[in-house]
């Protein structure tokens, strides 16, 4: 157990150790807010990979429960001036409800007709994000700060070491959830719910942990955004970006903690790292999005446990290789 | 000494768009006994089952089971998911066993309902939490070794022989400490050696366990051999029960199965 | 009374827009068992072609229109052939999730080869409109609801009276039977993206006129369009394109009598509260699931 910590803690220092290297200029500063936000969103992917990889439930409404624990944050620290801590504890509860409505709600409807309620649910969000513009500003969007400790206010680097820390918790206690009999429960009703059943798993109870999670996930995403990014818009919380986030773990790997933080970097890292500094290619339009859909495309088809599997199967290659060359020389 | 009841089938009748699939079915199966129900194809077996095990809701009739302190409750009146807590646990025709997981973490799913740590309990790995853990794993390290999977204990069930599959359902049930075991079909899809393995296994479990084991099954040979006592329907009525003795000998079961014999017709009419 | 009348033939006119949408996504669906969520995004990309070809010929806005049709069949034909006849074997929800691959795909050629303006796409009929009962209507508006309609009875006629209809009604049924009857699944697949993606062009175009032609026009027909399905339910041909010209009149009816800015979430509400008591939808069957 405590090994796997361990690759935990290690991807978390990863990325920690990204300002330290701008500090002394070997990268830029507008890479370390793109690791930043690859970050945040492996934390709401980590939490859609619970809703859909271990419990096999989908949401199309992921990027609007973000948007609604941004709106909250940034309206409770900047217009009502509450402390962070605080901020975040209510900016996640308010969303949770919600998605535990939902939860209940999936009792009733399952595969694409919950596909197709959440893209209802996302579009109403939609809506009230651009109407209640006392709240979340309307078009012109909302502003927000550094989070404030209460004693300080954190600055830009540590704000970026606050959201790598929360990335290790949830890593650590995402593996503990899904390792254990509740993680067992919620594989047993997406496998079967016959066998769920019969086993004595309440079907409702797990499927509001499973939206519960993930809404909480998404929700605590959407701080983390608005107090590194200092700024949130509406029409940012759209169907494309929940769909980017079903992409992260598709690519990643479903059914993974590392996963999704791989596909994190590819869907969210790659694009504004990499491609855009590429030559004549760099520059074109849609870029990120042709090649988040061609990935798509091709995980599912050839590759449908994700890219996080390509490390055993390389090892595999090599064991392989390795044999061969054994029975070879036996000649 | 008279043995007690263990399960009571009152009148039950369930009926699908006007026809009558469970036609005022009664038996009762006792403690520790072995019990067949056996019936030709479409005859209703798979609905009783569903009716008992509450998947499927009857239109009249009950299902009395005495619970583990001897109390009397009718299973119609419950929910899917309770069912298992009162200690009736069942197996299904299709095997629905999760291939995601190991054949451990299969067999630990079939006690999830003894223990009552939280999900919160869980994300912080408490104390409470990692004991049940720990009781858990012995409990299903232990019907490993009955079973004589344990060198298998880590493997994914995908991909795993249809034998062994069936070995793990039955292993499943076993986790909760049940008191009645209801199993679809357990001869399905087996051969002889498989099948003659099953029977012993059967015997076994019912005497180290301690439980009363329902078997819907097909094949005769194991019926007559494991089955104390045996009821057989046919379009959804009963038409024989006794013991496996006095079902081979009942014409109306004999007539079901093979139709109606000629007094003349020198064809054997046992069943076997 | 003629402002509802007006209400009633602008919803027959989003209603057709939403219907041929939704046509598309049911046909896809029964023939190919997966849902289509990247039915808006291609009938926008073939929209920018038939709004490119526009531009640089000067052609007769109904020329662009078949242009556009026609590289819309072409498109299905290369999505079905290209990329989703390698996923034959993957489960439902995979091949859904690559429909979200496809968006994402078009979302990004789109911008790359047409450039991220808005283009605008003039009607059919560019002007005129007649009175009926006291309700003004365009010509143009017409001819949206004549065409749609006059397209979906052929289509309907099509699959009940034909050969071909026949054989793709088999396929929807159960694709493996009709492999062993000798029906071409293969080529009835190919002929549903193909037919599905031009629906999609020219709802994607009836629309044109009114919002312009850009990335996110086709993203509200989108959902209507599966909202539709599940409202009509997903075992018919018929129901989901009812289901269109029902959601078309009830988002007017409430954008105008009750809210122009909260009609289209207000829309999103009724349909979820009416999807918690009837998950199957006005006409769909329930399935007793066999344990």
């Amino acid at each position: 157990m405590k090994k796997t910590y361990t690759k935990y803690i290690l991807i978390g220092l990863a990325f920690i150790i990204a300002p330290f290297l701008q500090q002394l200029g070997v990268i830029s500063s507008s890479s370390i807010i793109v690791l930043g936000t690859v970050m945040f969103y492996s934390i709401v992917s980590i939490g859609l990979n619970v809703l859909l990889g271990y419990s096999g439930l989908i949401s199309l409404g992921t990027a609007g429960f973000m948007g609604m624990g941004a709106y909250i944050s940034a309206y409770l620290t900047q217009d009502l001036g509450l402390p962070f801590i605080l901020s975040l504890i209510i900016s996640v509860t308010i969303p949770l409800f919600i998605g535990l409505i939902i939860g209940l709600i999936s009792l009733r409807i399952e595969g694409y007709y919950l596909a197709i309620a959440t893209l209802g649910v996302a579009e109403i969000f939609r809506q009230v994000f651009v109407e209640l513009d006392f709240f979340t500003g309307g078009f012109s969007g909302k502003n927000a700060g550094y989070p404030d400790l209460g004693v300080f206010t954190l600055d830009k680097m540590w704000t970026y070491i606050l959201i790598a820390v929360c990335l290790i918790a949830i890593m650590i206690i995402t593996h503990n959830i899904v390792y254990s009999r509740s993680g067992r429960a919620l594989l047993t009703m997406r496998g079967s719910e016959p066998a769920a059943q019969a086993m004595g798993i309440n079907l409702l109870k797990y499927r509001l942990m499973a939206f519960g999670i993930a809404t909480l996930y998404a929700a605590l995403g959407g701080v983390l955004y608005v107090h590194f990014i200092r700024f949130a818009y509406p029409s940012g919380w759209n169907v494309n970006l929940s769909l980017q986030i079903l992409a992260v773990i598709v690519i990643g790997g479903m059914r993974t903690i590392t996963g999704p933080v791989l596909g994190a970097i590819v869907v969210f890292g790659v694009p504004e790292l990499i491609l855009k500094q590429l030559p004549i290619i760099g520059n074109v339009d849609g870029l990120a999005y042709i090649f988040t859909g061609i990935l798509i495309i091709v995980v599912i088809l050839f590759y449908p446990n994700g890219l996080i599997y390509i490390g055993n199967d390389i090892k595999k290659l090599f064991k392989r290789r390795h044999h061969e060359k054994e029975t070879v020389s036996d000649h | 000494m008279k043995k007690k009841p263990c399960l009571t089938i009152n009148d039950l009748t369930i009926s699908f768009g006007g026809i009558k699939a469970v036609d005022h079915l009664n038996f009762h199966i006792l403690e520790s006994e072995i019990y067949g129900l056996i019936g030709p194809n479409g005859a209703g077996k798979t609905t009783v089952f569903n009716c008992i095990t509450q998947f499927y809701k009857p239109n009249t009739g009950s299902v009395m089971f005495a619970s583990r302190n001897n109390d009397l409750l009718n299973l119609v009146t419950m929910k899917t998911h309770q069912i298992i807590s009162h200690g009736l646990v069942r197996t299904f025709q299709n095997v629905e066993l999760i291939h995601e997981l190991s054949i451990l973490d299969n067999l630990l799913v079939g006690a999830h309902v003894d223990f009552t740590s939280t999900v919160l309990q869980h994300a912080f790995r408490t104390k409470k939490a990692r004991e049940e853990e720990r009781l858990l794993l012995e409990r299903g390290k232990d019907i490993l070794k009955f079973l004589g999977l344990d060198d298998k204990m880590h493997d994914l069930i995908g991909g795993q022989p249809y034998g062994i599959l069936k070995k793990v359902e039955l292993g499943r049930t076993l986790m909760s400490h049940p008191k009645l075991i209801i199993l679809d079909e357990p001869a399905a899809g087996l051969n002889d050696t498989e099948t003659l393995d099953l029977a012993r296994l059967l015997k076994e479990i019912r005497s180290n366990y301690n439980c009363t084991i329902l078997l819907v099954e097909h094949d005769m040979r194991l019926v007559m051999d494991v089955c104390d006592r045996i009821c057989a329907i046919s379009f959804g009525k009963k038409i024989g029960e006794g013991t496996p003795l006095e079902i081979q000998s009942n014409k109306d079961v004999q007539e079901a199965y093979l139709g109606k014999v000629d007094d003349e017709d020198e064809t054997s009419t046992d069943i076997r | 009374m003629s402002t509802f009348l007006q209400l009633l033939f602008s919803s027959l006119e989003t209603g057709s827009v939403y219907a041929l949408a939704a046509l598309g996504i049911i046909i896809i669906f029964r023939t190919s068992r997966m849902t289509n969520f990247a039915q808006g995004s291609i009938g926008m990309f073939n929209a920018f072609i038939a709004t490119f070809f526009l531009l640089k010929t000067g052609a007769p806005t109904i020329v662009a229109l078949l242009v556009g049709m026609l590289s819309a069949f072409m498109t299905g034909i290369l999505v079905d052939v290209g990329i989703m006849r390698h996923g034959k074997n993957i489960s439902p929800i995979s091949r859904q999730m690559i429909t979200f691959g496809l968006i994402m795909l078009f979302l990004g050629i789109a911008p790359m080869i047409f450039g991220s303006s808005p283009m605008s796409f003039p009607r059919f009929i560019k002007q005129g409109s007649v009175e009926i009962i006291g309700a003004s209507v365009t010509y143009n508006a017409i001819l949206n609801i004549s065409v749609g309609i006059a397209l979906m009875l052929a289509l309907f006629y099509f699959l009940q009276k034909t050969k071909w209809g026949l054989a793709v009604r088999v396929t929807a049924s159960n694709e493996e039977t009709a492999q062993l009857m000798g029906v071409p699944t293969k080529t009835v697949t190919m002929g549903a993206w193909a037919v599905a993606a031009s629906l999609g062009a020219l709802s994607a175009l009836m629309l044109a006129p009114a919002i312009s032609v850009n990335v996110s026009m086709m993203d509200n027909v989108q959902i209507n369009a599966l909202i539709a399905c599940v409202l009509g339910g997903f075992q018919t041909f018929y129901g989901p394109v009812l289901g269109a010209y029902v959601i078309g009149l009830t988002k007017n009816m409430l954008s105008y009598y009750v809210s122009s800015t909260w009609g289209g979430a207000l829309l999103y509400v009724l349909f979820l509260i009416f999807i918690i008591f009837k998950p199957n939808g006005l006409i769909g069957k329930k399935r007793i699931k066999k344990v």
